[in-house]
């Protein structure tokens, strides 16, 4: 089925309310990227997304939208408290699945004879790909702990310092979690696998800073050109995945709100003000805190093998983290709508939290140049550091875009590799490549992406973010 | 043993993966689906005397069913480390089956894994009757 939409401007596009849509749909995005999903079901799911009891403003996408399953990714719904619902399918199964980066004191001219020693150290130090387990091994208790405190239980762990959390989104930890909601599946699977990165499309990147567009804010930010950052994307592995699994299964096709026609059964959902609504965001938390504690252990255990493979010491090194951000959550936010400020609850499916300069919650730090949005690309290209904009909390309810956005499917990216080597062609282009399977390579190929800098351009043209700074992968590890 | 490919077609998805799956009855179907997402997922062969589990599992109509029968494999292995090597399913209605599935612990020196599932998921789920055979489309998140 095509979606009728109408060009508002270069780069906004409108799905006028039809049938059961509660809102129109808005998508950010130009007349390059709006064709690439056109004719496949990402439109229809912002359209599904419109017809959810309590939906305000818009169902809105991000320029990296792509065609997902329940929400489209890249779509971003924001729900009153008392009418409005919660659904897993809005959040994902990778709760929290996010990124972080991380600048050093080191520059690219003195480390590039050394990028391939230190991706096969790290490649050997953390833990990728399916089935692997951590490097730390935690008892029922601490799986518990982690739940509650996030990114804080690794830090008063040894795995970081207390700066590291304040330059965390909500500082590594979601309020409200609570361990008794979870699943002793979730618990199982969770248990082992923490500070371990996944497969498919998380990875852990070498990058150089190969631009700066906005010098003040990059200063800010301790960003230069030819300065040496670490990027790592991973979430809460299959402690997030299990949760996501048991809400939805009680959620199910016949517990659904009765003013609400169910157009997807992936888009089930509980009203906020319910008791399994409350529970799924309770349990959602601890899944938040897992993904906040896994990143801050991976960014230990790099920060550890950069020191001993490079034989620097700590202060030589000058690995401090920039910023966390997480990319698929549902949070209880203060925003403005129609002139009146309301808490409203925030799905963002494969969408970056992005606040302005001067928002309350902000840390100093970031107070005068809004907050850190970090934009990983494919593996061939470029990655993004943003600063987010008033645009964002004027029309997507503080949020932007979070990565390039796939653009073809994984079997037609097998198709198109057959026969090369993509090993072999990152490394022409000078980016050296470790990845447990060679699938992964392929299915994860650059051209399997939209035009980053496209995506990015509609964001900063949109004020939804402004750019900073642009990132050059030197090396990655995929699992 | 469960043969090499397994009756599925590919799917295209964008960013995940989806399947359709035929079966002669419902049955054959469920079993098909099973097999299917095993061959998606590893390189199946037997470590030492496979185990036989009962596996029972209930559902609210057959695309939940199909959902649910799935999700206990995927966790079989991802939470519970082992490998079906072979599936029967031994009765089977809209809202539950049961079957016997033989187990193998989870051995990376032996099993090549292919790709990580993270879930499968509800999203265009569909168990149909065309023309006397049984398809169903399913689509896994990666």
């Amino acid at each position: 089925m095509d979606i009728k939409i109408k060009e508002i401007d270069k780069n906004r596009w409108l799905i006028p309310k039809t049938g059961d849509m509660r809102v129109p749909g808005l998508i950010f995005s130009n007349r390059r990227l709006i064709r690439e999903v056109q004719h496949d079901q990402s439109l229809v799911q912002v359209a599904n997304v419109a017809t959810l009891p309590g939906i305000v403003g818009y169902s809105l996408a991000m320029p990296d939208i792509h065609w997902g399953y329940g929400f489209p990714i890249g779509g971003v719904a924001a729900f009153d408290m008392e009418e409005g619902i919660v659904s897993p399918g809005g959040v994902g199964y990778d709760i929290n699945c996010g990124c972080r980066l991380m600048t050093t004191s080191l520059k690219a001219d003195e480390i590039r004879p050394y990028i391939k020693e230190l991706i096969v150290s790290l490649f050997k130090n953390i833990p990728a790909g399916v089935g692997s387990k951590g490097a730390v091994h935690i008892s029922s208790r601490d799986e518990a702990r982690v739940a509650l405190e996030g990114a804080s239980w690794a830090v008063k762990n040894g795995f970081g310092q207390p700066e590291d959390l304040e330059r965390t989104e909500d500082h590594g930890t979601l309020a409200g979690a609570d361990p008794s909601v979870v699943s002793d599946r979730a618990l199982k699977r969770g248990i082992d696998q923490l500070g371990t990165l996944g497969s498919g499309n998380h990875f852990l990147e070498i990058q150089v800073v190969d631009h700066v567009y906005d010098a003040v804010t990059a200063n800010r930010f301790n960003l230069h050109e030819g300065q040496i950052t670490v990027f790592i994307h991973s979430g809460s592995r299959g402690f997030g995945h299990q949760i996501c699994d048991d809400f939805l299964k009680e959620m199910g096709k016949q517990n659904q709100p009765s003013d609400f026609h169910l157009p997807d059964r992936q888009l089930t959902c509980a009203p906020l003000n319910s008791d399994l609504g409350r529970r799924y965001l309770s349990a959602m938390a601890c899944a938040a805190n897992y993904a906040w504690a896994n990143r801050q252990v991976l960014m230990h255990h790099t920060r550890e093998t950069f020191l001993n493979t490079l034989g620097l010491a700590p202060a030589s090194l000058g690995m401090r983290l920039l910023y966390d951000v997480c990319h698929n959550i549902a949070k209880k936010e203060l925003h403005v709508v129609n002139g009146q400020e309301s808490i409203l609850c925030v799905h963002r499916k494969g969408a970056t939290r992005s606040l302005p300069p001067g928002h309350p919650i902000l840390p100093q730090i970031y107070r005068e140049t809004g907050q850190p949005v970090l934009i990983p690309g494919d593996m061939g290209t470029y990655s993004y550091v943003l600063a987010g904009a008033r645009g964002a909390m004027e029309h997507s309810f503080g949020s932007s875009c979070h990565g390039a956005g796939r653009v073809l499917s994984r079997s037609k990216a097998i198709k198109m590799a057959k026969g090369r080597s993509i090993y072999r062609e990152l490394e022409d282009k000078g980016i050296y490549v470790l990845s447990r399977g060679k699938r992964t390579l392929k299915e994860e190929m650059p051209e399997a992406y939209k035009d980053v800098s496209q995506v990015v351009e509609v964001v900063h043209e949109t004020d939804l973010a402004t750019k900073v700074a642009r990132l050059r992968p030197l090396g990655v590890i995929k699992g | 043993m469960i043969e090499r490919t397994p009756v599925y077609e590919l799917m295209d998805h964008t960013a995940d993966l989806g399947i359709r799956v035929k079966g002669k009855d419902l049955i054959d179907l469920f079993e098909n689906g099973g097999k299917a997402l095993l061959h998606l997922m590893v390189k199946v062969r037997s470590s030492g005397k496979p185990a036989p589990l009962k596996l029972k599992v209930a559902g609210n109509d057959l695309p939940d069913l199909m959902v649910r029968w799935l999700a206990e494999i995927l966790y079989l292995f991802e939470g519970e480390k082992v490998i079906a090597t072979a599936i029967k399913i031994d009765s089977l209605s809209p809202t539950g089956l049961e079957a016997t599935l033989w187990t193998s612990p989870y051995d990376p020196r032996i099993h090549k894994i292919i790709r990580e599932i993270k879930a499968v998921t509800y999203h265009r789920i569909e168990v149909i009757e065309k023309k006397g055979l049984w398809e169903a489309s399913i689509i896994f998140d990666l």
